[in-house]
């Protein structure tokens, strides 16, 4: 071999002798194509087209969708009853179940080492939340609890007793907190907010109905008193038959234990600073009002 | 930021509507009481009207309990076929120390049907499609074993003695004054010769 064979050589060589690519050159890789059944064609397509004999079915005039044939149809003879009654009022919240949790941290899209945010989550594609449908957060579900084991700090807006068990067993931390639906919007795609040049406002508090969810500790709501977070800890370890692990010996515990303020929205930014992009520069309110308004 | 955790209190204490006093918290005051595993929670006996609300926090020590997870039974395709979802736990009642000595006696006599050979409480659960919501169902068996085995029979109250001793004095007046009747019945059927 006195010539040294190089990789890709020889299909450079092809490259450069065959002609340029046009319509004319190409074709499909034989057998990927299949060609589709056409009706009205040949003995099996013809004939009457598999339309039947006759009727409204042959000529295309059957009547509407929940007709029966002059009896009051089922979707008539159900009474009305307020199931959907202001659904478009509701919140709702997106899915997270533990199970793609765990994907999402196998695979590297969402990091361990930092706080899991709503948007660590939205960032690893992991959920996608809609706030103009009325969606108000991620909700952690407890399917795949038996094999998750990752220990995280993560902040969701609701979740389920048995997700909170699974987290905290593994040696995590799990929060539940608020944002009204603004807030969520620039928490989600932080990026476009921050194009925009407004300063980053105060997230609102809940609303009546959910402040009894955000102060309980059973749910760990960012609110509760931790003392009774701590019991409930200890309440959920003996209920689910685990041992709480000790999180204050964890070499992690910094970590573990960052807490949002009640009315912050990113972690080490506070509200009322002006994030510049571009130039890579944070501006922050000197005037005192301004400094009134967002330290309330 | 010690500021932003004094405001969250802050902020907590206008919720809570107390009246406003800047606390000084410990920082991370949440994760640093991890001292023992135990709650101190004392098993409330109930009295007979207040069964329901009894409280069911017995201790059980998780590291002293014996925990297997096994394939469930019954009909549920290659999901109950290949996982593991029915949670057993055993532990020996004799040597159980964290129970008290006369309610181990009783959880013996009362779940007989429960105890093998070796003398081992046993109880599985297969109640749910997960192994984890299993193994919670059957530690609270566990603690509702417990709770039952130690409910002490109830004392009548000194009312309930009043009432009882009430009762008993007018079923005996009653019987009396039956049997007084029956009597006159009888003698007036009586004929007596003089």
């Amino acid at each position: 071999m006195s010539v040294p064979k190089l990789p890709g050589a020889k299909a450079l060589g092809v490259l450069q002798t065959l002609p340029r690519i046009s319509l004319a050159n190409l074709r499909p890789e034989p057998g990927s194509k299949k060609e589709d059944r056409r009706r009205g064609r040949g003995q099996h397509g013809g004939n009457r087209s598999g339309r039947g004999h006759k009727g409204e079915r042959q000529r295309g005039n059957r009547p509407r969708l929940g007709f029966e044939g002059g009896q009051t149809p089922f979707y008539l003879v159900i009474p009305k009853y307020g199931f959907n009654e202001g659904h478009s009022r509701r919140p709702q919240y997106q899915p997270l179940s533990l199970r793609r949790l765990q994907y999402l941290i196998d695979l590297g899209r969402v990091d361990t080492t930092q706080p899991i945010d709503l948007t660590q989550l939205v960032n690893g594609r992991g959920v996608t939340i809609q706030p103009l449908k009325r969606d108000y957060g991620v909700q952690l579900v407890d399917e795949g609890a038996s094999k998750f084991s990752a220990k995280i700090h993560i902040e969701v807006q609701r979740a389920s007793e048995g997700a909170i068990a699974a987290i905290e067993r593994n040696g995590g931390v799990i929060t539940t907190s608020f944002y009204d639906p603004i807030s969520l919007g620039i928490l989600i795609k932080p990026v476009p907010f921050f194009l925009r040049g407004q300063p980053i406002p105060k997230r609102m508090l809940p609303g009546q109905e959910m402040v009894p969810y955000y102060m309980d500790a059973e749910n760990r709501g960012y609110m509760a008193d931790p003392e009774k977070i701590q019991q409930a800890r200890l309440a959920l370890a003996q209920k689910y038959g685990y041992i709480l692990p000790d999180i204050s010996k964890d070499e992690l515990y910094h970590m573990l234990s960052m807490r949002k303020d009640v009315r912050q929205i990113f972690f080490g930014l506070a509200p009322g600073w002006v994030v510049n992009m571009s130039e890579k520069k944070i501006l922050k309110p000197t005037d005192e009002k301004l400094l009134k308004y967002y330290g309330s | 930021m010690a500021a932003p955790r004094v405001r969250q209190c802050y902020l907590f204490c206008r919720i809570a509507g107390r009246n406003v006093i800047p606390l000084q918290i410990k920082p991370n005051s949440v994760l640093s009481g991890d001292t023992i595993n135990t709650i101190q929670t004392s098993v409330r006996f109930a009295s007979r009207d207040s069964e329901d609300t009894q409280d069911t926090q017995v201790h059980i020590p998780v590291e002293r309990l014996i925990v297997s997870y096994s394939r469930s039974s019954g009909p549920g395709g290659q999901h109950v076929n290949k996982v593991s979802t029915k949670a057993e736990v055993r532990f020996h009642v004799k040597t159980a120390d964290w129970i008290q000595e006369d309610v181990r006696q009783k959880i013996f006599e009362k779940n007989q049907n429960r105890i093998n050979k070796a003398g081992e409480l046993l109880v599985t659960s297969e109640l749910s499609r997960s192994q984890h919501r299993n193994l919670s169902d059957c530690v609270q068996k566990i603690s509702a074993i417990i709770t039952e085995a130690s409910k002490k029979p109830c004392e009548p109250t000194e009312e309930d003695v009043a009432v009882r001793a009430a009762r008993l004095e007018k079923r005996n007046k009653e019987r009396l004054k039956q049997k007084k009747i029956n009597s006159t019945i009888k003698l007036s059927r009586r004929v007596d010769f003089d």
